[in-house]
């Protein structure tokens, strides 16, 4: 039986998700809840040499936040964190073929782009702590306008 | 008096249920606790207030004006009667439950609590019965404590003592019964405990107002809360009764128009109860139709309508518990709970359940359903709420059992 949201890429990336846990000591720990279904997300990063070292992710969400994260830490992996800033969501959407959830489901995108909101977040507050400027406020308007 | 519904006929008023949804599938609405379907006779009763009777009320002396007050005040008196509450001045329009237990944390509680106080929820409460009360303990640095559930999803009211013994307790606050587990609460013996300790309750009715008969006066509580949205009313309607010693005491919620006797520059004395507490032009044309479910409702007998849903009830309990991989939260006894029925099935997401049998036209609500406290003590990120009315029918039942099917095939289960 086929279902245009419910494909089995979907419910195998789900079953299976990859990058789940937590890392011992992050240099960046984000966490955010979409407060219509209480769904959350903590993201945690280790960066070296401005790059993605390694990801890990922790939390409740349903096959859709939690098929979408996976994805979306497997996209970012070992990637420079100009590049992890700068992904779009129909990027990860699409690696999923979720992209007629922008039109179709303005419910469901938030389940989809929960983890990109906390990437956004996370990578936000880290370089504007970093670097001690605000020249990221980008990051943070992207975060909000996501969704 | 009638003893059983006459479904069918009831369904008839609700032309919304004979719509179909997606792919051409029968609408099955299953979500009453979150609100409830408006029947002909209340839309129009609307419609038929600004066809013919608006105009502001409490004010102007022509024609019009005479007949929108009468129609509002209607209600007012179709509420006494519905609850037997014995003043009717003691009855406050608001926006719905939250406006009502946020007037109750704002003018008394601003009053009456101070550092060191303590209000006692419950950990079944709507977020509405622990915001409010979270936001006025934390402004005067008193205490917010919670009695505890069982596994059963049955408050320990034993807890309760531990609270009032301290001699610290301002206020005990509860839902007459959960809006995910359907639990009813032992109201009894709470007011009893409490009046011994000459502590005050306020109850929430949201849930219970709808499907139960509620007598104000045998309850003896002191504040009381509900919403008409669940009761077949319009949305942005409800309720609060505070006994009338304790309102006389109260100050105004909302400054404005209406709630008035004199207005100088530097100083207003306040208009009488209720009044003082209705500021500004309230929402007129939905108080009146609010009166039109207060009398479809009385048509039907609130017994009657307990009864169906606990004869829903019975047959969905047994039916769900069947479906393998179902978890059913909540008591197994039927006559401490209302027709509401939270579940998980297998692991799979409550977001995920919804979704997939939404396209087969049964709409149930998954969530924390504004009890995250709860989602907390049950362990879960959300679950499945099924909840029943007056229309609903064992086939409602039947094909949300049937609908489960779709999503064990889809997730392989």
């Amino acid at each position: 039986m086929s279902d245009p949201l419910y494909t089995e890429i979907i419910i195998d990336e789900a079953k299976y998700p990859q990058n789940k846990g937590t890392l011992e000591h992050p240099d960046i720990s984000q966490h955010d809840a979409n407060p219509m279904c209480g769904d959350s997300i903590t993201l945690q990063i280790n960066v070296k040499d401005n790059s993605i070292n390694d990801i890990k992710w922790d939390g409740k969400g349903c096959t859709i936040c939690t098929a979408c994260t996976s994805v979306l830490t497997q996209l970012i992996k070992g990637k420079d964190i100009d590049h992890a800033k700068n992904i779009r969501k129909e990027t990860i959407l699409s690696e999923l073929g979720l992209e007629h959830l922008i039109q179709q489901s303005p419910i469901r995108i938030k389940c989809a782009l929960l983890s990109l909101k906390v990437l956004k977040l996370g990578l936000y507050s880290y370089l504007a702590n970093k670097l001690e400027n605000k020249n990221f406020d980008n990051l943070k308007e992207e975060a909000a306008s996501l969704y | 008096m009638q003893t059983s519904i006459s479904v069918e006929q009831i369904r008839k008023d609700f032309p919304i249920l004979a719509r179909t949804v997606r792919d051409n599938k029968p609408l099955v609405y299953l979500d009453n606790a979150s609100t409830t379907q408006k029947p002909n006779q209340v839309i129009d009763a609307i419609n038929d207030y600004y066809k013919n009777h608006n105009a502001n009320i409490h004010r102007a002396v022509y024609a019009l004006a005479e007949e929108a007050t009468e129609a509002y005040e209607a209600t007012r008196d179709k509420i006494a009667k519905f609850l037997n509450i014995k003043n009717r001045e003691e009855i406050i329009f608001v926006r719905g439950t939250t406006e009502a237990i946020n007037l109750v944390a704002y003018s008394w509680g601003r009053a009456n609590v101070k550092e060191g106080d303590i209000i006692v929820t419950t950990e079944y409460e709507h977020h509405s019965n622990i915001v409010p009360w979270q936001l006025l303990t934390q402004e005067k640095k008193a205490r917010l404590e919670y009695i505890g559930i069982n596994d059963d999803g049955e408050l320990i009211i034993d807890q309760l003592d531990r609270y009032l013994s301290t001699g610290k307790v301002k206020l005990v606050t509860f839902s007459l019964m959960s809006n995910v587990l359907g639990t009813i609460s032992e109201v009894k013996e709470i007011i009893s405990k409490c009046k011994a300790a000459t502590v005050p309750v306020l109850i929430d009715g949201a849930q219970a107002v709808p499907h139960m008969k509620v007598d104000i006066q045998n309850l003896d509580c002191d504040f009381f809360a509900f919403s008409a949205h669940k009761m077949l009313g319009p949305t942005g309607v409800g309720v609060l009764w505070v006994r009338k010693s304790v309102l006389e005491t109260m100050n105004p919620f909302h400054g404005g128009g209406d709630m008035i006797r004199e207005v100088h520059k530097y100083e207003t004395t306040w208009n009488d109860l209720p009044y003082k507490f209705e500021a500004g032009t309230p929402n007129i044309a939905d108080v009146v139709g609010f009166g039109a479910a207060i009398d479809y409702l009385e048509k039907i007998g609130m017994q009657t309508v307990r009864e169906h849903e606990i004869d829903l009830t019975k047959y969905a309990l047994d039916k769900m518990s069947k479906v393998k991989g179902i978890t059913i939260y909540g008591t197994k006894d039927i006559a401490k709970r209302g027709g509401v029925i939270s579940f998980n099935f297998h692991d799979v997401h409550p977001h995920d359940v919804a979704h997939i049998i939404d396209r087969e036209g049964v709409a149930i609500r998954s969530g924390h359903h504004c009890a995250q406290v709860l989602m907390e003590r049950l362990n879960v990120a959300a679950t499945n709420r099924a909840s029943f009315y007056v229309y609903n029918t064992k086939e409602d039942v039947d094909s949300l059992v049937k609908s489960l099917e779709k999503v064990a095939e889809l997730f392989k289960l």
